[in-house]
């Protein structure tokens, strides 16, 4: 398989490890039991914590959309947040809603927004590879992004991967496939 | 971060809105001002001039001076009741919480104007969530408050130093 396209990805998103150093994380676990108690400056700083990373998961996934899904993500982790038992599982429990939340956005502006409208869009102004990795995600469905984005960006194995788009191991293993396929077949052409 | 990638960072009225579904906020309202973003916030940062114009169960603010973004901040009520608040001022985004309640403003540039956004409720979410019925009036109050801020800006840039 030709992976130009799919180490453009990862390259262009960060690696496969979270954003933050594992002390940051460790710190968020703090100012979440702070938040959870009403303390508007922790959750600020929780804020500044999880928007780079539902930034990146959610770019890939609602492209365009993408800061529409970053919103909608953030206000469901925090209106979620009290029902939070334990706030060492953050990181994950972000990923979940996050990734679900970006599917759903980019879904429904799949309904109401013109193929056309898509080409378009301003803002893929970097490299000519940047803007073929954009074009083969573009013309992939959400579902399809978002089983991409967490087996290549952050690496969860595909049992994971369906328990957080609530689907089954074999249509993630179908839907990779045929995500893979796009991109082997973009980069032959 | 790339910069190949669309950005997609929140604005500071867009913060605002996340911070009021993570507060479960009785009051939040965003709108437009038709002045320019500097002259808006110059007004809403000014905290211990305007912000007793803003809030009207408010007579004084005392801001200790410095150029620090977080301060311990005494308020006093019109029946001169006291509380300690702890403030966050950056541009474009205020924070301040008591020990019982919280508020919040944020502004960012709109065109030629400012899209102004405010933010109130309390620190208890066991009373938070009682009070969640209330949630439509506090849309009309956070739309008064930022009437009283159009107000306040529109008469400092013609009175650079109105007091009233």
């Amino acid at each position: 398989m030709n992976t130009t396209g799919m180490d453009t990805l990862r390259h262009q998103s960060g690696s496969r490890k979270p954003p933050e150093d594992a002390d940051r994380w460790t710190a968020a676990a703090r100012l979440v039991e702070a938040a959870q108690s009403g303390d508007a400056l922790a959750l600020n700083d929780l804020l500044n914590l999880l928007t780079p990373y539902v930034t990146r998961l959610c770019r890939p996934i609602a492209l365009t959309h993408g800061p529409d899904a970053v919103q909608e993500s953030l206000i469901a982790v925090f209106q979620g947040l009290p029902r939070l038992k334990d706030p060492t599982a953050l990181y994950g429990w972000v990923r979940v809603i996050t990734v679900r939340e970006a599917v759903r956005v980019a879904r429904r502006a799949q309904r109401e927004t013109p193929v056309s409208e898509f080409d378009d869009v301003a803002g893929w102004q970097g490299t000519e590879l940047a803007a073929d990795v954009h074009d083969v995600l573009r013309r992939m469905s959400s579902e399809h992004r978002a089983v991409l984005v967490l087996r290549e960006l952050e690496g969860l194995d595909e049992r994971s991967a369906s328990e957080v788009l609530n689907i089954s191991c074999g249509t993630v293993k179908s839907r990779l496939h045929r995500a893979r396929n796009s991109f082997r077949k973009a980069w032959t052409r | 971060m790339t910069t190949d990638w669309p950005t997609a960072d929140l604005d500071p009225v867009l913060r605002l809105r996340v911070m009021a579904a993570g507060l479960n906020s009785v009051m939040y309202a965003d709108e437009y001002i038709d002045a320019p973003l500097a002259d808006v916030w110059s007004m809403a940062s000014d905290l211990e001039g305007e912000l007793p114009h803003l809030v009207p169960t408010l007579s004084a603010f005392h801001v200790p001076p410095g150029p620090e973004e977080r301060k311990q901040v005494w308020a006093y009520s019109l029946f001169r009741h006291r509380a300690r608040f702890e403030v966050l001022l950056q541009p474009g985004w205020c924070l301040m919480q008591s020990k019982y309640v919280v508020g919040g403003m944020a502004a960012v540039a709109e065109g030629s104007g400012t899209r102004f956004a405010v933010l109130g409720g309390l620190r208890q979410t066991r009373l938070t969530s009682l009070l969640t019925p209330l949630r439509p009036l506090g849309r009309s109050r956070g739309l008064r408050m930022i009437a009283r801020a159009r107000r306040r800006t529109a008469l400092r840039r013609t009175a650079p130093h109105a007091e009233t």
